[in-house]
């Protein structure tokens, strides 16, 4: 029991740690550098400690410090308690859904078996979406509390595009649980051991279009509609400054991290390496003896995940950097009448070939 | 619809087809069904700008032939970019050998200045020469057109290369003073030596 | 859904797209009556950019008045120069070498590249593609490399003269101008592959704005958005000005008069005044760049210290200004937006007496809301994009 509740909160805090202290900071240092040298230029390089540069990396706390300065408001006539509530509930649901990610296996360690992944729940997909639907109301709340013509038009867009993205989400990711025929994330990921196997080889168009849905859910470009920038000056989050902006950002960071967290571990093989399975990598540290071996095959297996969890990170930021903007009627159309049938006709087919195979 | 009216073999503004070579930019109006589904495309840009990121990720370590790096941003305070001969930076006056300015007091740039940023005192010494008793040049009002330099007889004030040092605190350090003005003629050298390869191919 | 509305008890919203809008550049005010997101009317406010060019003229001698046309449209600045010394040097009627003719023309494409550039790298940008942006700034930096070798600045020029030029072509100028190319058509073919075909692009700009020619004619519509509504009228072929006439190079037109048609217009005038450069440095011939009428051009510093006529002649025109013969004239040239055109009216001594320009973007910005009533809220920022509107020529 004392060793359940250690093994837990050792996970919960290496989580935390790694998505708000470490993920957070940094992809605002990569979004930065990486634009930057796709658009042939030089990033922000210019904070120091000491005379150490270290390619912008000090950037991040430099931001921290100005943002914690500034001055906090509520611009007037706007509804207090709304307006402070929109940014708690835009980011809280950015960190807990990342709770049911499997970052690794089970493993065999001092005699107790440890399990990779904060709450293996039996339903883990559908608590991905149930908490990711609940950031819809922080945009909402953000745009009407503000006493401003720009950010309601910012909201209603962001509104009404979320709940749709929301809807042709759920459509797609139902191919990928009738394949593996079980709605556990630790499950999908086990099951995902053979190369060919991988979900992207079973479900290619259920990839494609669930990259898609994620991306409009999290309003980033191209569907950065309810804050665009040129049109709407900032969208929903035009009056907000200090804090209370930078945890929609975070918000929108972290959702990119669970959203590259959720592909790997669907469509991508989880942890596991190609071509490798989990005897083989367990005999390959067989040199450290039962428990290091176990420990060895867990830091591969973590590091796999965080690399595969890397270059979908790396890949959301270069289609954000080079992809216009729609059109607010656009996405609709592309949300409810292509998206949608798309969708139902894959899960059409993704039946009968299950069918004919079992 | 273009506006040809071929029978008369002119266009409808009165002007003979012949003459205007017109080139239709839009072969078809309707996209293929490549370009209707989005990924393809999108695919193909993506690309272009993925190329972009290794190729200049790897310029950071490998550079090309040459240069430092292979983007094209300079560092500006580490490293400054060398203005080309013809650039027209910030005004000054030359000095003779004895220190003195070549100014005669003409006038001639206050007068062509669209700016209206120069004010001369004219005065003359005791030996019989005229020289600037005050010469100041307002540089919040001089917009670098160079006619200053163009106009005057004496290769007294010339444009030099320079382009730093021009943000105060207090406006009033912007009146720059005759003192201030004041370079020697070694150190504007490649200017003068510029102005006096144009200026003298002007009419030949 | 029309009697619905009517029940609904909804009122229309008047937002107002100020002049600091991120959009609006070149400050512009819109007051935007919206229903819903569908316009029901736009109307345009401009005026806050100007700044008494007219008047300006009128206190200056005419050669004072050269710096003030940089000013003009300043993201094609040469062109303006050029336009106004060609309307002064038709009105005291004489003519200028033909080196400097050709040296013109290549000014006046070098501008017409960087305003182009810089159109359609801010349409990139207002839609949300800033890679795209960033790569035609980068092209821009490098034609204004180009043109600071030339003139000395990279935007405010001050280059052309009446009766000449300020100074020749550098040395280097050719084989740099052919790197500068190379460099430049990679970008374009970039951005030609991450533009023109993408749907999401091509949702966003096809069958926006447009302008049927009939009507773009009876507006005053001139240049590219002309030309992309089919009518086929470019004042280089029309009528001849320096030596376009010897120039080979195509006029692109288009079909509907939509944004996506101006966009394509202007990438492939991108490409042809590219050529007109190349064609103008191979056949440049030699000779002198400046009339030599000291009445008019100050002349040669050799010559001003030894010729009497000259000395006096250049101290005269710089405390008394040129004077032209007495009379009117109105001249237009090409420039980056449409037809740029030059009223000058003198009376006889050094100050001109009326100096009016034909803004070519303010018939276009009078357009706007002819062509974007009955779109979306996100339909005016392409329009608005792709017509060029420049403050400093709009509102002088």
């Amino acid at each position: 029991m004392a060793a359940e509740l250690i093994e837990s909160i050792v996970k919960i805090l290496f989580i935390f740690g790694v998505n708000v202290g470490f993920f957070s900071p940094i992809l605002g240092w990569v979004e930065r550098k990486q634009s930057a040298i796709m658009q042939d230029r030089v990033g922000a390089n210019r904070a120091d400690v000491f005379g150490f540069r270290l390619i912008g990396l000090f950037h991040p706390i430099a931001d921290a410090i100005k943002v914690l300065t500034k001055e906090d408001f509520v611009p007037d006539g706007a509804d207090k308690l709304f307006h402070t509530l929109a940014p708690f509930i835009s980011l809280t649901p950015a960190i807990i859904t990342f709770a049911v990610i499997p970052f690794g296996g089970h493993y065999e360690i001092f005699g107790h078996s440890v399990n990779l992944v904060i709450a293996d729940l039996d339903v883990g997909m559908l608590f991905i979406f149930a908490f990711g639907s609940l950031a819809t109301f922080g945009a909402v709340l953000a745009g009407w509390a503000s006493n401003n013509n720009w950010s309601f038009l910012g909201g209603l867009r962001a509104a009404a595009q979320m709940l749709s993205y929301e809807v042709a989400m759920g459509l797609t990711i139902i191919g990928v649980i009738m394949v593996f025929g079980t709605l556990k994330l630790t499950e999908i990921g086990a099951m995902q051991e053979n190369f060919f196997r991988w979900g992207i080889f079973l479900q290619p168009i259920g990839f494609i279009l669930f990259f898609t849905c994620a991306i409009a859910e999290n309003k980033r470009a191209p569907f950065d509609m309810a804050e665009a920038e040129s049109e709407l000056i900032a969208g929903y989050f035009t009056e907000y400054s200090g804090l209370k902006f930078v945890m929609f950002w975070m918000g929108e960071f972290l959702e990119i991290v669970t959203i590259a967290g959720v592909l790997t571990t669907l469509f991508f093989g989880a942890w596991h390496l190609p071509f490798v399975t989990d005897q083989m990598l367990l005999s390959f540290f067989s040199f450290a003896g039962p428990n290091g071996s176990n420990i060895l095959a867990m830091l591969v297996n973590v590091g796999t995940f965080y690399a595969k969890l890397i270059f979908f990170i790396w890949l959301q930021m270069t289609i954000r950097w080079t992809l216009p903007r729609f059109r607010y009627d656009q996405v609709m159309r592309l949300g409810w009448k292509m998206i949608l049938p798309i969708s139902l006709i894959n899960i059409f087919i993704t039946g009968i070939i299950v069918l004919l195979v079992k | 619809m273009a506006d040809i009216d071929i029978k008369n073999n002119f266009s409808n503004v009165g002007i003979p087809l012949a003459k205007l070579k017109p080139l239709k930019v839009r072969k078809n109006i309707n996209l293929t069904l490549w370009e209707k589904l989005y990924v393809f495309e999108i695919a193909r840009g993506l690309a272009v700008t993925v190329r972009h990121f290794f190729v200049h990720l790897f310029g950071f370590v490998f550079p090309p032939k040459g240069q430092k790096r292979s983007i094209i941003t300079v560092y500006y305070p580490e490293e400054k970019v060398t203005p080309p001969p013809a650039y027209r930076g910030r005004p000054v006056l030359i000095m003779r050998e004895n220190g003195l300015e070549k100014c005669v007091a003409c006038g001639l740039c206050e007068k062509i200045c669209p700016a209206f940023a120069i004010r001369i005192l004219p005065g003359e010494r005791d030996n019989g020469e005229r020289y600037p008793v005050s010469f100041t040049l307002d540089m919040s009002r001089c917009v670098y057109c160079g006619y200053c330099e163009e106009v005057c007889p004496k290769e007294a004030i010339i444009m030099s290369p320079e382009y730093e040092g021009l943000a105060v605190t207090d406006r009033r350090n912007l009146i720059y003073s005759k003192e201030k003005l004041l370079r020697s003629e070694e150190s504007q050298k490649e200017r003068i030596d510029y102005i006096r390869r144009i200026y003298s191919r002007c009419n030949q | 859904m029309a009697d619905l509305a009517k029940d609904l008890h909804t009122e229309h919203m008047v937002m107002n797209m100020g002049p600091s809008h991120p959009v609006t550049h070149g400050t512009v005010k819109f007051m935007v009556t919206l229903d819903g997101e569908t316009i029901v009317d736009l109307k345009t406010n401009i005026g806050y950019l100007h700044r008494g060019f007219e008047k300006m003229c009128e206190n200056g001698t005419w050669e004072q008045v050269m710096p003030y046309t940089d000013r003009l449209n300043y993201v094609s600045p040469l062109i303006n120069n050029v336009g106004y010394a060609l309307a002064v040097e038709k009105l005291i009627d004489i003519d200028v070498p033909d080196r400097c003719k050709y040296i013109r023309v290549i000014a006046s494409e070098l501008a017409r590249i960087s305003d182009h550039y810089t159109n359609i790298a801010a349409g990139g940008l207002e839609l949300g593609a800033f890679t795209a942006f960033l790569y035609f700034v980068e092209a821009r930096e490098l034609v204004w490399d180009l043109i600071e070798m030339l003139t000395g600045g990279r935007v405010t020029s001050n280059y052309v003269r009446i009766g000449g030029l300020k100074n020749d072509i550098p040395d280097g100028f050719k084989e740099k101008t052919q790197d500068v190319f190379r460099r430049c058509r990679e970008l374009w073919t970039d951005i030609h592959k991450l533009l023109t075909k993408n749907r999401i692009f091509i949702d966003r700009v096809r069958g926006v704005g447009t302008m049927p020619p009939d009507e773009a004619i009876a507006y005053g519509f001139t240049g590219p958005c002309l030309r992309a509504s089919g009518v086929l009228y470019d004042v280089r072929k029309a009528h001849p000005y320096l030596v376009y006439d010897l120039m080979d190079f195509d006029i692109p037109i288009g079909e509907n008069g939509d944004n996506f048609d101006r966009y394509l217009v202007r990438m492939e005038e991108i490409n042809q005044s590219m050529r007109i450069v190349e064609q103008a440095l191979e056949k440049m011939p030699k000779g002198p760049i400046n009339v030599d009428m000291p009445q008019y051009r100050w002349q040669a510093k050799n010559d001003v210290y030894n010729k009497i006529e000259s000395l006096i002649f250049h101290f005269k025109t710089v405390t008394e200004g040129i004077k032209p013969p007495p009379g009117e004239i109105y001249l237009a040239v090409e420039g980056g937006n449409g037809e740029l055109g030059f009223y000058l009216v003198s009376d006889g001594s050094g100050k001109p007496y009326k100096c009016r320009v034909r803004p070519p973007c303010f018939p276009l910005t009078a357009a706007m809301p002819r062509m974007v009533k009955g779109g979306f809220l996100a339909d005016i920022i392409p329009t608005f994009d792709m017509i060029n509107m420049i403050g400093g020529e709009c509102d002088r």
